[in-house]
């Protein structure tokens, strides 16, 4: 069968009209602008189409799945244990806090518990991932606005942070650490005080930041006011995490659902922000980095003895059932959904990320807003593409 | 407005660590040391030392080796390839049976692949595969990459010993064959 060269150019015309390419000049009714896939605001490839009247967006709209990966498929080939060192790779900045929430579904399917001393340390590893992750925020929101300096001042310190957790896992960024009814290994001699040290450090970092970015004026000028999502519509579209918290909404699964991580066991606070602008959003994060910081530093000192690992199979076959356990990720709810048929692979495994829902106000939030806004409210609702395409 | 703006502060913090990175003996030493105050290291002239559970490459321990493939099989991503064989080995005493052993015809890691998670070192029953923290194996064609067994072998002698637990811990420390 051959193809005419009419109907070549008709098919390479719809899918130009279909990718919407050449239309940024096009100014009858406004301009499109194609921000990304490939743009330092996106964080990797998302690519975000704004329908411009001047310097106002009329429209915005984000396309997403230039990254994906597959793993919700993906999980249904490989064993349980294998599953760990896939979904690592969800949200790459704070890795260990991927897989607490999986192995958490699959211990209560498999109903076994992890021995209060693996719990400890898995707590603090959720935390430590949590200060590695915000700490490279606090120092990304503000080169976003344009201030170069925190960005530096972010991977200097959150090095420290990496550097502990590979002291402990051998991974800096997959630590594939966490296995099903407790830890793959015991912390090594001499972590605790160098972590503690390492924990100072940050506490530090935290008061620098709050100098540096928070307390300066143009910072404030270009994010207090801006993207503003009052609480019930926070709520409607189903953010998480500090988003959330930052639009006043006092909600931390930390505290309200700290199934099988001992929150409970040290004094802490959810930090909340009334504004729900773009400041307060990153006011949010860097007063929880300081409380992550804190719950560590409290967890350090009374570890309880004992081992790391419940009495499971060698080969773990997890019983049929159906199990959706929820963890406070650094970027907000984080979630599986695991259905067993009782084999040796998950049957299905339904990965809620943080990153995804939190992008879905994005067309909401963007409206009516000017063009260098976008970069300060895209920075501000934080996303990891890993986790919105998975 | 703050006693202090909020810009003039944030210039405290900066100029406070260029002091810092410049002087880091502070006022004793008033000549200024930017690289010994740095918190990078100069690539190929300084090296880093990773921690020594650092999962950097796979060594291999061949005398361990029973070609018993459960490496081979719980890889994710299926990048290791064994061939074995069996043999019968003389006797122990005079007039004994002759012993079944298998041989290790080939091990390959095809790091091509490897995702560095450590389920391979994990699930060995024998004790034959360790990691290293050495981390320069880079090559110009990716075909080198593929490690053989004397490859593999050759990092065991990277291998570092085990660390002891830290206190509270009821793991005990294993050793490295050597």
């Amino acid at each position: 069968m051959s193809v005419s060269e009419q109907e070549q150019l008709a098919y390479i015309a719809a899918q130009a009209a279909d990718a919407r390419v050449n239309l940024e000049l096009e100014t009858e009714d406004g301009m499109t602008l194609n921000m990304g896939p490939q743009h330092p605001a996106t964080h990797g490839t998302l690519r975000l189409v704004a329908k411009l009247d001047g310097e106002q967006v009329v429209a915005a709209e984000p396309i997403m799945g230039y990254m994906h990966r597959g793993y919700e498929k993906l999980t249904e080939v490989r064993t349980y244990p294998q599953v760990t060192t896939l979904i690592n790779r969800i949200d790459w900045l704070g890795s260990f806090a991927n897989e607490v929430p999986f192995i958490l579904a699959a211990e209560q399917l498999m109903e076994v518990e992890a021995p209060p001393r693996a719990q400890w340390i898995r707590t603090i590893l959720f935390e430590m991932s949590r200060i590695a992750n915000i700490s490279l925020y606090i120092g990304d929101m503000a080169v976003q606005i344009g201030a170069t300096t925190p960005i530096f001042f972010a991977f200097r310190d959150r090095e420290h942070i990496l550097n502990q957790i590979e002291r402990v896992t051998g991974g800096r960024f997959h630590p594939n650490f966490d296995r099903i009814g407790g830890l793959k290994d015991d912390l090594p001699a001499g972590w605790i005080e160098e972590t503690k040290a390492v924990i100072k450090k940050m506490q530090t970092f935290c008061d620098q930041m709050d100098d540096l970015v928070a307390g300066n004026e143009i910072f404030q000028a270009r994010t207090r006011g801006i993207g503003v999502i009052p609480a019930e519509v926070a709520l409607s579209y189903g953010l998480s995490g500090a988003n959330l918290r930052g639009s006043g909404v006092d909600w931390d699964l930390r505290r309200d659902q700290p199934c099988g991580l001992v929150y409970d066991q040290c004094d802490w606070k959810v930090w909340t922000h009334p504004d729900g602008d773009s400041y307060s959003r990153f006011w949010v994060r860097l007063q929880e980095t300081r409380e992550a910081c804190n719950i560590v530093d409290q967890l350090l000192d009374n570890i309880p003895s004992g081992p790391i690992m419940a009495k499971v199979p060698r080969i773990i076959k997890v019983p049929a059932g159906e199990a959706y356990v929820a963890t406070e990720n650094p970027l907000g709810e984080m979630g599986y959904y695991v259905v067993s048929k009782g084999d040796l692979t998950p049957f299905r495994v339904k990965i809620r990320s943080a990153s995804f829902s939190n992008m879905s106000i994005c067309p909401w939030v963007l409206k009516g807003v000017f063009v260098p806004d976008i970069i300060a409210i895209l920075g501000s609702l934080y996303f990891i593409l890993g986790d919105i395409d998975r | 407005m703050p006693a202090v703006p909020g810009l003039v502060k944030g210039l405290g913090v900066t100029f406070k660590t260029m002091l810092a990175t410049l002087f880091p003996d502070g006022a004793k030493n008033p000549i200024p040391r930017p690289s010994a105050g740095a918190q990078t290291v100069q690539y190929p002239h300084v090296k880093e030392s990773p921690a020594p559970r650092a999962r950097g490459v796979i060594a291999l321990h061949e005398e361990n080796c029973t070609a018993c493939m459960l490496c081979a099989r719980e890889c994710p991503d299926w990048c290791i390839y064994i061939e074995g064989h069996k043999y019968l080995a003389p006797p122990r005493r005079a007039g004994g049976s002759p012993r079944q052993k298998n041989a290790l015809d080939r091990f390959d890691i095809d790091y091509s692949l490897c995702m560095f998670c450590g389920i391979c070192v994990e699930v060995c029953p024998f004790e034959a595969l360790f990691w290293s923290p050495e981390y320069e194996f880079s090559e110009l064609r990716i075909a080198d990459l593929l490690h053989d067994k004397d490859r593999l072998g050759e990092w065991m002698h990277t291998v570092p010993d085990f660390e002891a637990y830290e206190s509270g811990s009821e793991q005990k420390t294993k050793k490295v064959p050597r």
